[in-house]
């Protein structure tokens, strides 16, 4: 069971040293409410997708805590933790040997949902992405935006209450950004929790509630974009994550 | 979303991914299945039909009919090993391993469903070159549960192996060099073509130290009815290699090799 009342996600001195000595997560805290639409902004090797994978199990932390809907994210309670998210990475990592329709069925049994009922939600995913004509063909033979709406729809497939994105948008035509944005929004709109990083500051005006920016394996900064604007004096969200990287 | 106990999503997920390597190889048998038994079917034409004169009777055998077990046995060591390692390489280098590895499953339902493409492989090709030496030569099956252990115990072990091997692996010159330096030779000296009666110091004592002399024992035992050593030795260390093997792939597992940073 996910415990009720519990934030979405929440990360308690977080730490992470990968060999060689680089320190991507230094003590990290962040904590995400249930329902909301939350941006993770940093520069490059600010931690993000470390922080990211260490979400869904796939880099371990050295130490801290990670919750998810108040289930531990590694040893035990990590099934219920895994099945809660879904998972969309920034680089488009498909399975070759196994068309769009099957992939997504796949995707659904491993997160263990019933044959039928995965086959069932993968239609609906299909038809939700406009991928439907492409179902029997191989992830190698769409195009990149069709690859990228195909991610998207394999994160969702299971119906995870927590939709973690790193950056979703990253390389698509402005078309499809706006399109994939309305999907996001009526996500949220419907009830689940939204964790996206982007490299887009627009973007993460434009969709997210709340923002954290990261920086040094650490959250700098963390509030709604009105209130970080006030708190910085700034214009824009922009001027905020400019202050911040000490631009 | 069909609710299930939450033992049960780790099962469905093995299940899925059983299911896929299992397609994989049948979806690829170009490439998968018929180059292995053409190989020894070839390799039964050739020394066992047209050079087999020559020898005749090797341990109270025609050769034709002894080197059958042993060839068996290369294709399902082979397949077993080469299907895992490049299955699980390719995952981990095309990054779609990702996906069932944040998946609610854990170490064990990896293992089991990875493995399940290299045993289903290394099996069909094993049960197809022992149906198409039929074809060439009649060959008994003396004890058909000794050849069935035999034959599982090495497609585990080697599956298992091919497993640890995919995922330490960082470039795939480094799986040819297990498979082409380490396990082709090992199969080579383990006496699928001769009889280890037939060597002189040091071969013999080397080749008792090769594992796999103990795996083509036990098959031939299971075919031929005949045995250099004891079968319970042959067969005890096949399973007991297939043990060790399974050990090592689920510790590799567990410990997060290649999938997990």
């Amino acid at each position: 069971m996910i415990a009720d009342g519990a934030p979405a996600l929440a990360c308690e001195g977080v730490h992470k040293t990968f060999p060689g000595g680089v320190e991507a997560l230094a003590g990290l805290d962040l904590a995400i409410p249930e329902g909301s639409f939350f941006g993770l902004l940093g520069p490059n090797g600010a931690g993000k997708t470390t922080l990211i994978r260490s979400v869904v199990g796939l880099t371990r932390p050295d130490a801290g805590a990670i919750r998810v809907f108040g289930r531990r994210a590694w040893g035990e309670g990590a099934t219920a933790a895994r099945r809660a998210i879904g998972y969309a990475p920034q680089e488009v990592a498909l399975d070759r040997f196994v068309p769009v329709r099957e992939s997504l069925t796949l995707h659904g049994r491993y997160f263990g949902m019933s044959r039928a009922d995965a086959r069932h939600r993968a239609d609906e995913m299909l038809m939700a992405f406009d991928l439907s004509a492409k179902a029997d063909d191989y992830a190698h033979h769409l195009s990149g935006g069709m690859r990228r709406r195909l991610l998207l729809a394999r994160a969702l497939l299971h119906r995870p209450r927590l939709v973690i994105l790193d950056e979703p948008t990253a390389g698509v035509d402005l078309e499809l950004r706006y399109d994939l944005w309305a999907y996001i929004r009526s996500l949220h709109a419907d009830g689940s929790t939204i964790l996206l990083t982007t490299h887009y500051i627009e973007e993460a005006e434009a969709l997210c509630e709340r923002v954290a920016f990261i920086r040094g394996g650490r959250i700098v900064a963390d509030g709604p974009p009105s209130d970080l604007r006030e708190r910085f004096g700034a214009a824009r969200l922009e001027d905020v994550y400019l202050q911040l990287v000490g631009r | 979303m069909t609710t299930a106990p939450l033992a049960a999503p780790r099962w469905r997920g093995l299940a899925a991914l059983a299911e896929r390597e299992v397609l994989r190889v049948l979806r690829l048998w170009t490439q998968t299945i018929v180059p292995p038994v053409v190989a020894a079917v070839l390799f039964i034409v050739v020394f066992g039909v047209a050079l087999g004169n020559s020898i005749r009777v090797i341990d109270g055998f025609p050769y034709e009919q002894f080197i059958v077990p042993g060839l068996v046995l290369m294709g399902v060591a082979t397949s077993a090993f080469g299907n895992n390692a490049t299955s699980i390489y390719q995952a981990r280098n095309d990054g779609f391993i990702e996906d069932p590895a944040s998946s609610p499953m854990g170490p064990t339902q990896l293992l089991l469903g990875y493995l399940a493409g290299g045993v289903a492989r290394s099996l069909l090709i094993g049960g197809l070159t022992l149906a198409a030496a039929r074809i060439f030569v009649d060959y008994p099956v003396e004890d058909p549960l000794v050849l069935a252990a035999a034959l599982i115990g090495t497609s585990l072990a080697f599956s298992a192996l091919g497993a640890v091997v995919g995922l330490h692996s960082t470039g795939w010159e480094q799986q040819n060099v297990v498979g082409n330096l380490v396990i082709q030779p090992l199969v080579f000296l383990g006496g699928v073509f001769y009889s280890i009666e037939a060597l002189s110091q040091p071969w013999r004592a080397l080749t008792h130290a090769d594992p796999i002399f103990y795996m083509v024992v036990a098959a031939r035992h299971g075919t031929l009815g005949s045995s250099e050593v004891p079968v319970a030795l042959s067969l005890g260390i096949t399973l007991g290699l297939a043990a060790a093997m399974l050990i090592w792939a689920w510790v590799t597992f567990i410990r997060g090799v290649g999938i997990r940073t």
